[in-house]
C-alpha cells in the first residue's frame, strides 16, 4: 500500500500515511472535531469515559469478529451469543448452591457464562471445520437457533440480579478510567499482540489469505479457525456479561442485530471480508467511530430517524474511499 | 418534518449560544423505548415536543433507544452527563434500566418513569411514575371478554413482542383475570404476533386451521387485533367471534363502528406525554407528587364509542 | 456408513436433500397433526409463504450472481408504506406503479454500488439496511398508514382475493417463479449471471458485461420486493413502518436452504420455491403440534445446517471436510 502515497519522504510524510493506510482514523479525528466545537457537552472528560463505556460491548465482540473475519470467515451468532451468556451470568448467581457465599457467587455465575461463550463458539467453529459448509451460513442458523436457546432458558422474561454489589461492578473505576473501558482496553492491547506477534496471529492471515497454500505450509487451518470462533465466543460472553453489570439484569431480547453493527465497526476499520488483510487498530478505529457517532448525534438531538439514514450512508463512503484509497485491491466483491 | 428539524437544530443552536443564560428555563432529558415501531409512540413523541414547545420555561432533549436496552443505558449516562435537570424514562425494560436510574439518582437528577413501569427494585430511586397501567388494561380486557362470552367459551390470544414488558403485563393481567372471573372461558393457544398486523394476521390463519371453533380473540393491542379479524373475514369465520384489544387504535375503532370489533381499552398518547412533562414539572416545582400516577384507561366497547374520539393513531 | 452411501449411489438422491427432508418433515407433520395436510392448512401456507417466497426469488438471482441483498426487509417496508399511503392519495392505478419505480430506484443504487463501484454487496446492502429504514420513517413521519375503504377497492385482489378458487397471493407467487426459472435457466442472460457468479475474471474476458449484469440482478431483486409489497398491503390494508423488518434473514434463510451457493455461480430458483416452502410448513407444523414459538429457531438451526451439509457433502463427495 505504501507504494501508492510515498511521494514526499519527510518527517511530516509518516504519519500522514499512516492515516492513509488506516482512513478510520482520519474520520474519527474529524468526527471529534466536529463534536467538540458543534456541541457543548462533548468535549469532556466525563463524556469520554462514556464512550468508552458505551464503545466497550460492541468493542470486545468487534476484536474476536476481526480474528475470524481475517481468516475469511464471519460470526453472526455473537447476538445471541451475548444474551444467553448475560443470562446465565445474573441466573447462576441466585442459585441456591452458591447462596452462602455472599458477594463470591458471582464468581461462578461469571465463569458459567464466559463458559457458554466458549462452548457456543467452539461448536461453531467445528461444525465450520468438520462440514466444509461456510461460516455465514452456519453462523446464520445458529443465530436463530441461541436466540431460541435464550427464550427456552429464561422463559421469555428477563433475570435480574439481586445483588445490587453486581451492577455497582460496572460503576468502578481506576483512576479516570471506568473499569468497563480498562477490560476492552487490556482485551484489545492482548488482541492486538496475539495478532501481531505471534505464530496464530501470523497464521490467521495465511488461512485467510490463501487457504490452499496455508494447508500446504502445514497450518492445521481446522483448529486454528476454531480456536479463533471460541475466542470469539468469549468475547461475545464477556460483553454479555459487563452488559449484564450494567444492568442489572438480563433481557432475552439482548443483543438483537449487534452482529451487524459489529461487522459494520470492523470493516469500518479496513478488515477485508475476503480474508487475509485486516487489523487491531483499524477495528479499534471503527468502534470509536460508531460510539462517537452515535454520542456525538444523541448530544446534537439528530433525530432517530436520522441516525438511521445517517450511519448507513457513511459505511457505504467509507467503504467507497477505502475502495479509492486502496486501488490495488480488487475482488471485493465475493464473500 | 423539516419543521421540525429546523425547530430541532433551533434548540440545539440555542443551547450551545445561551448555555445557561436564563436561569428560570428547565432542561428535560427523555428516553424513549422505540418511536416509530407503532404509531402510539410516534404521536406520544409528537405530543410530548408540543407540549414543551407550548411552555417557553422548558428545553426538552429528546432521544430514542431504539428497542435497544444497552442504548437506552447510554442516553441515561449521556444525559446525567448533561446535567439535565429531570430525565423522563420510558423504559424498554422494567428491570434492566433499574441500575442507570440509580445512577441519575446518585447525581441528583430525579427520574420520571412514563408509560410501562420499572420494576419495583427501582421505584425507591424514582420520582414519580406516570402512565397507564398495562396490567390493568390486560385486566379489562379480560372483564371484556368475560361478558362478550357470557363465561363460557374458548379463545385465543396474540401477543406482542416477545420479552418485551409491555407485552408481557397485557397478558399477565389478562390471563389472571380471565381464570378467576370466567374459568370456563378456555384460552386454547397464546401465540405471538409482534405488534404487527400482517404477523398477527399469519398467526391467526394458523389458529383457524387448529382449532375448529374459536368464540373469541384477545390481542395485545388493535393493531394486531385488525390483522387477526381480516384473517377470520377471509376464512368466513369472523361471524359471531368476539375480537378484544388492549389498546385502541384507529383501525380498531373504525372497526368497531363497522360492528367487527368488540371492545378494546382506551389509551391516549396525546394524554400520556402530556402527563409525563406535567409530572417532571411537578417534581421540579417540588411538589408533592405521588409515587404512582396512573391515568384512566377507560374500557371502549361498540355501546360506548361515541364517547370517544377516534384515535389519531 | 453414510459416507459410503454417498460414494456409491449417493449423489443423486444426497443431490436433492432438501427435497427428501422435506418429504421426511411432510410425513412427521402430518402424522403428529390430522389437520396438516388439510387443504385448507396447505392453501393457507402457502398464501402465507408467497410474501418471503417472492423476495426469496430475487435475492435468489443476486446470489447466483455471487453477491448479497440484506436490503430487502427495509426495502419492504418502504415500499408496502409507500404503496399503501399513496393508495388513498392518488389511487391504486397511480400509486403502484409510483411505488415500484421507487422501488427499483433503490435497487439500481444498491446496483450501481456494487455492480460499477464494485463495493462489496454485504456491507453496501447493509448500509442500505439501516439507511431506507430511516427513510421509510422520515417519510411517514412514524406513522401506521392504512387503507381506509378496505371492501370498495380493486387493490384488495393481490392479497385478499383468488381465482378459480386459487389465493391470488399464491398464483402470483408460482408465476414469478416460473419467469424466473424461465429467465435463468433458457435465456443468455440467465447464462451470463451464473458466468459472473462463478467466475467473475473469467466472465470478463470471455466478454460479458459484468458490471451490468450484477446491475440487473440488483433490479431483479427490487423488482420482485415491490411485488411482494403489493401482495403485502393488500393483505393487511395498511402497513406499519418496520413491516419488514428482520425478512432478509428469513429470505436468506429460504435460499440457502435451497441449496443456493453464496459463493456464486450455483442454485436454482425451483430449489429456492422448496426452501421457501420447507421454512414455512415447519413453522406451521410446530405451532399445529402446539409448540411454542421459538422450537421453530431451534429447528431452523438443525435443518439449515445438515441440509447444506449434505449439500456440499455430495458436491464434493465425502461427508467430513477435508481440511486437517
Amino acid at each position: 500500500m505504501s507504494t501508492t502515497n510515498a511521494t514526499t519522504p519527510g518527517p511530516a510524510a509518516a504519519p500522514l500515511r499512516w492515516l492513509m493506510r488506516n482512513p478510520i482514523w482520519g474520520f474519527v479525528l474529524i468526527i471529534f472535531v466536529f463534536f467538540s466545537l458543534a456541541t457543548d457537552h462533548f468535549f469532556d472528560i466525563r463524556n469520554f469515559q462514556n464512550i468508552m463505556v458505551q464503545t466497550s460491548t460492541i468493542g470486545l465482540i468487534a476484536l474476536g469478529m476481526t480474528l475470524v473475519m481475517i481468516n475469511g470467515n464471519i460470526d453472526l451468532s455473537v447476538g445471541a451469543t451475548l444474551a444467553l451468556a448475560a443470562a446465565f451470568a445474573v441466573d447462576v448467581q441466585s442459585w441456591a448452591m452458591f447462596a452462602t457465599w455472599g458477594n463470591w457467587q458471582i464468581f461462578p455465575a461469571v465463569c458459567a457464562a464466559l463458559l457458554v461463550g466458549i462452548a457456543l463458539g467452539a461448536l461453531n467453529g467445528f461444525i465450520v471445520w468438520k462440514t466444509g459448509v461456510d461460516a455465514f451460513i452456519v453462523t446464520l442458523g445458529a443465530m436463530l437457533g441461541i436466540r431460541g436457546l435464550v427464550f427456552v432458558y429464561t422463559g421469555e422474561s428477563s433475570f435480574y440480579a439481586m445483588n445490587f454489589a453486581y451492577s455497582d461492578f460496572s460503576a468502578l473505576s481506576i483512576g479516570p478510567l471506568p473499569v468497563l473501558a480498562l477490560i476492552f482496553l487490556a482485551c484489545t492491547l492482548a488482541v492486538h499482540l496475539l495478532l501481531s506477534r505471534t505464530v496464530h496471529g501470523r497464521n490467521a492471515y495465511a488461512v485467510g489469505g490463501n487457504r490452499e497454500a496455508a494447508i500446504n505450509a502445514g497450518i492445521r487451518v481446522g483448529p486454528h479457525m476454531m480456536v479463533n470462533f471460541m475466542i470469539i465466543g468469549f468475547l461475545a460472553a464477556l460483553s454479555g456479561v459487563l452488559l449484564s453489570t450494567q444492568m442489572g439484569a438480563a433481557t432475552p431480547n439482548l443483543g438483537r442485530d449487534y452482529e451487524l453493527w459489529v461487522i459494520t465497526a470492523v470493516v469500518l476499520g479496513g478488515t477485508k471480508l475476503t480474508g487475509g488483510k485486516g487489523d487491531i487498530i483499524g477495528t479499534f478505529g471503527g468502534v470509536l467511530a460508531i460510539g462517537i457517532l452515535r454520542n456525538g448525534m444523541n448530544l446534537m438531538q439528530v433525530p432517530a430517524f436520522y441516525v438511521y439514514v445517517i450511519l448507513g450512508s457513511i459505511l457505504i463512503a467509507v467503504l467507497f474511499l477505502d475502495k479509492q484509497f486502496n486501488r490495488r485491491t480488487q475482488g471485493g466483491l465475493r464473500l | 418534518m423539516s419543521r421540525r428539524i429546523t425547530s430541532l437544530l433551533a434548540t440545539s443552536a440555542a443551547i450551545a449560544l445561551a448555555g445557561a443564560a436564563n436561569a428560570d428555563t428547565v432542561r428535560i432529558g427523555i428516553t424513549q423505548n422505540n418511536v416509530g415501531i407503532d404509531s402510539y409512540q410516534t404521536t406520544y413523541e409528537r405530543a410530548f415536543i408540543e407540549a414543551a414547545d407550548a411552555n417557553d420555561d422548558v428545553e426538552v432533549i429528546v432521544l430514542d433507544a431504539g428497542g435497544d436496552v444497552a442504548r437506552q443505558i447510554s442516553q441515561m449516562q449521556d444525559l446525567i452527563q448533561q446535567q439535565v435537570d429531570a430525565i423522563i424514562i420510558w423504559p424498554t425494560d422494567g428491570q434492566a434500566l433499574v441500575p442507570a436510574v440509580r445512577n441519575a439518582h446518585r447525581a441528583g437528577i430525579p427520574v420520571v418513569v412514563t408509560n410501562s413501569n420499572i420494576a419495583e427494585a427501582g421505584l425507591e430511586f424514582i420520582a414519580a411514575f406516570s402512565g397507564p397501567n398495562n396490567i390493568q388494561q390486560g385486566i379489562y380486557s379480560a372483564e371484556m371478554m368475560c361478558e362478550a362470552l357470557d363465561g363460557e367459551g374458548q379463545i385465543v390470544q396474540v401477543t406482542g413482542m416477545p420479552g418485551y414488558t409491555t407485552a408481557i403485563e397485557r397478558q399477565q393481567g389478562f390471563d389472571d383475570r380471565l381464570a378467576e372471573l370466567c374459568p370456563d372461558v378456555v384460552q386454547l393457544d397464546i401465540q405471538p404476533g409482534d405488534w404487527n398486523r400482517e404477523r398477527a394476521q399469519r398467526t391467526m390463519e394458523t389458529f383457524l386451521t387448529r382449532f375448529d371453533n374459536i368464540d373469541g380473540v384477545y390481542s395485545g393491542d388493535d393493531n394486531m387485533g385488525v390483522g387477526a379479524l381480516n384473517a377470520a373475514i377471509d376464512a368466513g369465520r369472523a361471524e359471531g367471534m368476539v375480537f378484544i384489544g388492549a389498546t385502541n387504535f384507529a383501525v380498531g375503532y373504525d372497526a368497531m363502528a363497522r360492528g367487527e370489533y368488540w371492545g378494546s381499552v382506551y389509551q391516549s398518547p396525546v394524554d400520556d406525554a402530556r402527563a409525563a412533562l406535567q409530572t417532571a414539572l411537578d417534581v421540579l416545582a417540588g411538589e408533592d407528587v405521588p409515587l404512582l400516577n396512573y391515568f384512566d384507561t377507560p374500557k371502549i366497547t361498540q355501546d360506548n364509542m361515541d364517547e370517544f374520539d377516534r384515535p389519531v393513531f | 456408513m453414510l459416507l459410503t452411501r454417498l460414494k456409491a449411489g449417493g449423489p443423486a438422491i444426497a443431490k436433492q436433500g432438501i427435497l427428501v427432508a422435506f418429504i421426511l418433515f411432510m410425513i412427521v407433520f402430518s402424522l403428529a397433526s390430522d389437520r396438516f395436510l388439510s387443504m385448507d392448512n396447505v392453501m393457507s401456507v402457502l398464501r402465507q409463504s408467497a410474501i418471503i417466497g417472492v423476495m426469496a426469488l430475487g435475492v435468489t438471482v443476486v446470489v447466483i450472481g455471487g453477491n448479497l441483498d440484506l436490503s430487502v426487509g427495509s426495502m419492504l417496508s418502504f415500499a408496502t408504506v409507500l404503496v399503501v399511503d399513496l393508495h388513498d392519495k392518488i389511487g391504486p392505478e397511480m400509486a403502484i406503479p409510483v411505488m415500484v419505480f421507487a422501488t427499483l430506484c433503490l435497487g439500481a443504487i444498491n446496483g450501481f454500488l456494487i455492480g460499477f463501484l464494485r463495493l462489496n454487496s454485504l456491507i453496501v446492502t447493509l448500509g442500505m439496511l439501516s439507511a431506507i429504514q430511516g427513510l421509510v420513517l422520515i417519510y411517514s413521519g412514524g406513522q401506521n398508514v392504512d387503507i381506509v375503504d378496505q371492501s370498495g377497492t380493486w387493490f384488495r385482489f393481490f392479497g385478499r382475493g383468488a381465482i378459480l378458487g386459487i389465493a391470488t397471493p399464491i398464483i402470483i407467487f408460482a408465476l414469478l417463479a416460473l419467469i424466473i426459472h424461465v429467465v435463468m435457466s433458457m435465456t443468455p442472460f440467465g447464462r451470463k449471471v451464473y458466468a459472473v457468479g462463478g467466475n467473475p475474471t473469467a466472465s470478463v474476458f470471455s466478454g460479458i458485461p459484468r458490471s451490468r449484469v450484477v446491475f440487473a440482478t440488483y433490479l431483479i431483486s427490487a423488482l420482485c420486493v415491490a411485488v411482494a409489497a403489493i401482495i403485502l398491503g393488500s393483505r393487511v390494508m395498511g402497513s406499519q413502518n418496520n413491516v419488514g423488518q428482520g425478512y432478509e434473514l428469513q429470505v436468506l434463510a429460504a435460499v440457502i436452504l435451497g441449496g443456493t451457493s453464496l459463493l456464486g455461480g450455483s442454485g436454482s430458483i425451483i430449489r429456492t420455491v422448496l426452501g421457501v416452502l420447507m421454512l414455512a410448513f415447519i413453522q406451521n407444523g410446530l405451532i399445529l403440534m402446539g409448540q411454542p414459538y421459538y422450537t421453530q429457531w431451534l429447528v431452523t438451526w438443525a435443518v439449515i445446517i445438515i441440509a447444506v451439509w449434505l449439500d456440499v457433502a455430495a458436491k464434493r463427495g465425502r461427508l467430513f471436510s477435508p481440511i486437517a
